[in-house]
């Protein structure tokens, strides 16, 4: 049973690791602190793996935790306090267009960002975007008009 | 037909996102990167404290609990609630008594109590840059000549040279304290955000109101004018949240 678990926690990480990540880049808008938060998320899920039901799709676990690691106000708070290099899995080049993107993207709230990223990136439908950022469809819909016109506008 | 810009830019997103390496090995416990320095490390350490603290304060920090409905949520943290007493009261007055008691009766100690502002110094060491927002690193010091208990949570506030209030920060929920004895040091960090009122007098600074008055920290110069940015329209309030005193 535990072999079981921990073969399915190192498929979901296979898996869902490069998902978790994006929405956390969408959600911080900052590449550190997004891989941060990828890892702090399948930490949670390594820590509660027990407790999982593995027949059911675990990405949605994934991006609510890291939506609430990433509002966590000390979490943030403490980051501040680690002297952050730039990020370095990123090579240069990438690197530069990470911050013509990012100075764009910064325009919007997180919730502007993840919504617009996931609703026309990543493909999710609203109601699917609005269960992982908890709110409604409606509330998403705005989100993405608003982060639509702002991006137009900058 | 040309993409629009936010499309562009989108697309853009999505480029440089895909660049992104998935680790080797899937985590089994958080890594604290390389690369602390000395001060942060320290800073690190006194936050671990701090965070400790923060936890009764606040409770469970993310209270949210949606969690799209599909699987087990993570457990929440243990609820932890404030301490039932309010903190020592004040000295009973002492009453007459008519029978005088016999002196060998143990004489009673004395009561610890809230440590008095006029007792206490405060001074920030440094600012810290952030997005949107200012982080003060205060100290606080006994500078009086008996135990007291501090008060790990107080009305943090943004003033000025003449003490006049820029930002003002909310009430604490619970009055938790603290032993700090006489030379004690304690420290804190306070955020503050969103300042668009008009240019302060210097030295800008904050201050820690409680029930007895008010500590107002001594600034990182005399001439420092250190404000958070304006992120919201003009006149807009602004925020400060201080961290529960670590000792």
């Amino acid at each position: 049973m535990a072999e079981t678990t921990e073969f399915a926690y190192e498929r979901a990480f296979e898996a869902h690791w490069t998902d978790v990540f994006r929405f956390a880049l969408a959600w911080t808008n900052d590449w550190s602190e997004a891989e941060d938060l990828a890892q702090e998320a399948f930490v949670r899920l390594w820590n509660h793996r027990a407790g999982l039901d593995w027949e059911r799709p675990v990405l949605p676990w994934l991006l609510v935790t890291t939506r609430r690691l990433a509002t966590d106000r000390f979490r943030r708070l403490r980051r501040r306090l680690v002297a952050f290099s730039e990020p370095a899995s990123l090579d240069a080049a990438v690197q530069a267009r990470w911050l013509d993107v990012s100075a764009a993207m910064s325009e919007l709230s997180p919730l502007e960002r993840a919504a617009l990223v996931m609703t026309a990136v990543e493909g999710a439908s609203y109601d699917e975007a609005a269960g992982v950022l908890g709110t409604t469809a409606g509330a998403l819909r705005a989100a993405v008009s608003r982060a639509r016109t702002k991006l137009e506008a900058a | 037909m040309d993409p629009s810009r936010s499309d562009r830019i989108l697309q853009d997103w999505d480029a440089v996102a895909s660049q992104a390496r998935r680790p080797v090995d899937p985590p089994r416990a958080v890594v604290v990167r390389s690369g602390l320095s000395g001060t942060s490390l320290a800073g690190a350490l006194v936050l671990v404290a701090a965070l400790l603290l923060a936890v009764v304060w606040y409770g469970r920090p993310v209270s949210d609990d949606q969690t799209g409905g599909i699987l087990v949520p993570p457990s929440a943290t243990p609820a932890m609630t404030p301490p039932a007493s309010d903190g020592p009261s004040a000295d009973p007055s002492p009453s007459p008594s008519a029978t005088p008691t016999p002196t060998s009766q143990p004489s009673p100690t004395p009561r610890v109590t809230w440590c008095a502002p006029a007792d206490l110094a405060a001074r920030i060491t440094m600012w810290e840059g952030a997005a949107g927002s200012r982080i003060a690193h205060v100290e606080l010091t006994n500078n009086g000549s008996k135990d007291c208990i501090l008060r790990t949570t107080m009305k943090p506030q943004l003033v000025d040279g003449r003490g006049a209030v820029l930002i003002d920060g909310a009430e604490p929920p619970a009055s938790d304290g603290t032993t700090f004895a006489p030379g004690a040091v304690a420290t804190t960090l306070v955020q503050a955000s969103n300042y668009c009122g008009p240019a302060p007098v210097a030295p800008v600074s904050v201050a820690f109101v409680v029930p007895e008055g008010r500590t107002v920290a001594t600034p990182v110069s005399p001439a420092d004018t250190t404000l958070p940015p304006c992120n919201g329209a003009p006149n807009s309030a602004g925020s400060i949240e201080m961290h529960p005193w670590a000792t």
